[in-house]
């Protein structure tokens, strides 16, 4: 008799495992942004820092954050090597400003080139507290499109390479601007 | 809403062991009187001579019991994102064994931040319970811990639901509203039981239980999860769920059995 009471609790025991899972992990993969990485056109192989880029959505008047902890302007540039830069989920397209040397005193270094990516997207189910994500492939025929701005004041990037047409992570290169 | 509903009916459930627990206590002191020495020990020296005693011989009940969770009855009326109906039945097997069993149907919408899902479908769960209760002269109180195997089919439809993005740089996009139907699901579990019912009038009892479930299978709609499964609830991140109920059941008395006192085997 006590021995089926005993079973009882054992199993009740085994009853564990339970976690959390009304908040969103900030370490859960969900919408990917897009990453670009650039490189030397003279060293293909060797990566290239910018000088001074921002990035402005097309239509929008505020850049992208690249720096969270900058002040002001500064905020909105990056000198680095690699950016990532979110795609609209509700569109098949997306269009960026690529303004390098930002608000330099020479205008003449001022080169601004339109970049505009061609995309599938679906919506992938991740969990309760998260919801779905949406991941994008890029068109294989024309993944993107590379256009002047109204300066015309000629490309300073010189090759655009698609490495991965599958946008479901951040940690990979995904488009590769050689200048 | 039904944080409140809960501690209502965990408050009635403690009303039940008290009133139990005063009745026995009474029925202990009528004992003591009659009998200057306690209850048990001279029953068990008088085991032989039982039968032939003028006192009449005390019968245990066996039958089955019916009954309804009043829980998931009464909260269609006032949460209009559920209705659902839950039968509940037992047969006695013998002292302490029962046989029981619940069937029942659900139709739940969860509005979750991110998801809104309605989940449709019926439940059969079955097993027994035993009774740990000590019931005095002819009270057929329970105090049970037992087991169940459930299994549940049901169809999922996703309403609405958000696309989780870290960096909404292009704004937040309204909800989709998708509509989709994920059907032929199934799941089945196992769960833990423990329970009170109380006799309240001839053969009326009410019941008030809590159950620990762990799933065993779960077959899940593609790009999409079983956020809440009939019979089972809601679902968390591994295998665990929690329920219970609040039944009102009307015993159906099918045949007698004398008790029979164990005689102590000397060692």
């Amino acid at each position: 008799m006590k021995k089926i009471l005993f079973i009882i609790i054992a199993v009740a025991f085994t009853f564990s495992g339970c976690e959390k899972d009304d908040i969103c992990d900030a370490n859960t993969p969900t919408t990917p942004r897009l990453v670009i990485s650039f490189f030397d056109i003279s060293n293909p192989s060797v990566p290239k820092n910018v000088r001074n880029l921002k990035v402005i959505g097309e239509g929008m008047t505020e850049g992208i954050v690249f720096n969270e902890n900058a002040i002001d302007e500064l905020k909105y540039i990056t000198n680095g090597n690699t950016i990532s830069i979110p795609l609209k989920t509700d569109a098949t397209s997306t269009t960026y400003k690529f303004i390098l040397n930002y608000n330099d005193p020479n205008t003449a270094l001022i080169n601004e080139d339109r970049l505009r990516f061609n995309y599938t997207h679906q919506n992938i189910f991740v969990s309760r507290a998260c919801g779905f994500k949406t991941t994008f492939n890029l068109t294989p025929l024309a993944p993107f499109v590379l256009t002047d701005s109204d300066n015309q004041e000629g490309f300073w990037m010189q090759f655009i390479e698609v490495e991965d047409t599958n946008i479901e992570l951040e940690n990979e290169t995904h488009v590769k601007i050689y200048f | 809403m039904s944080k409140y509903i809960f501690s209502f009916c965990f408050m009635l459930s403690l009303f039940l062991v008290q009133a139990q627990e005063t009745q026995a206590t009474k029925k202990a002191t009528i004992t003591n009187k009659t009998e200057t020495e306690p209850a048990k020990a001279p029953k068990k020296a008088t085991t032989a001579e039982v039968k032939k005693d003028s006192i009449p011989v005390k019968t245990d009940r066996y039958g089955v019991r019916f009954g309804v969770d009043l829980y998931k009855l009464t909260r269609g009326f006032y949460d209009k994102d559920y209705k659902g109906i839950e039968i509940v039945g037992d047969y006695r097997l013998s002292k302490k064994y029962y046989l029981a069993a619940e069937i029942g149907t659900e139709d739940k919408t969860t509005d979750d931040d991110r998801l809104n899902s309605t989940a449709k479908g019926s439940y059969i769960k079955a097993g027994f319970d035993y009774n740990l209760y000590q019931n005095w002269l002819d009270m057929e109180n329970i105090i049970s811990v037992g087991m169940r195997y459930g299994f549940s089919t049901f169809s999922q439809q996703l309403n609405t639901y958000k696309i989780y993005n870290a960096n909404p740089y292009w704004g937040e996009v309204p909800p989709v509203v998708s509509g989709e139907k994920f059907s032929g699901l199934s799941a089945s579990w196992l769960e833990v039981n423990a329970a009170v019912k109380a006799k309240v009038f001839n053969n009326i009892f009410i019941g008030f239980g809590v159950q620990l479930k762990t799933l065993i299978s779960n077959k899940k709609p593609d790009n999409f999860d079983n956020l809440y499964i009939p019979g089972f609830n809601r679902t968390y991140n591994g295998n665990f769920g929690i329920g219970f109920n609040y039944t009102v059941s009307y015993f159906i008395p099918i045949y007698k059995k004398k008790v029979i006192i164990p005689v102590e085997i000397k060692k």
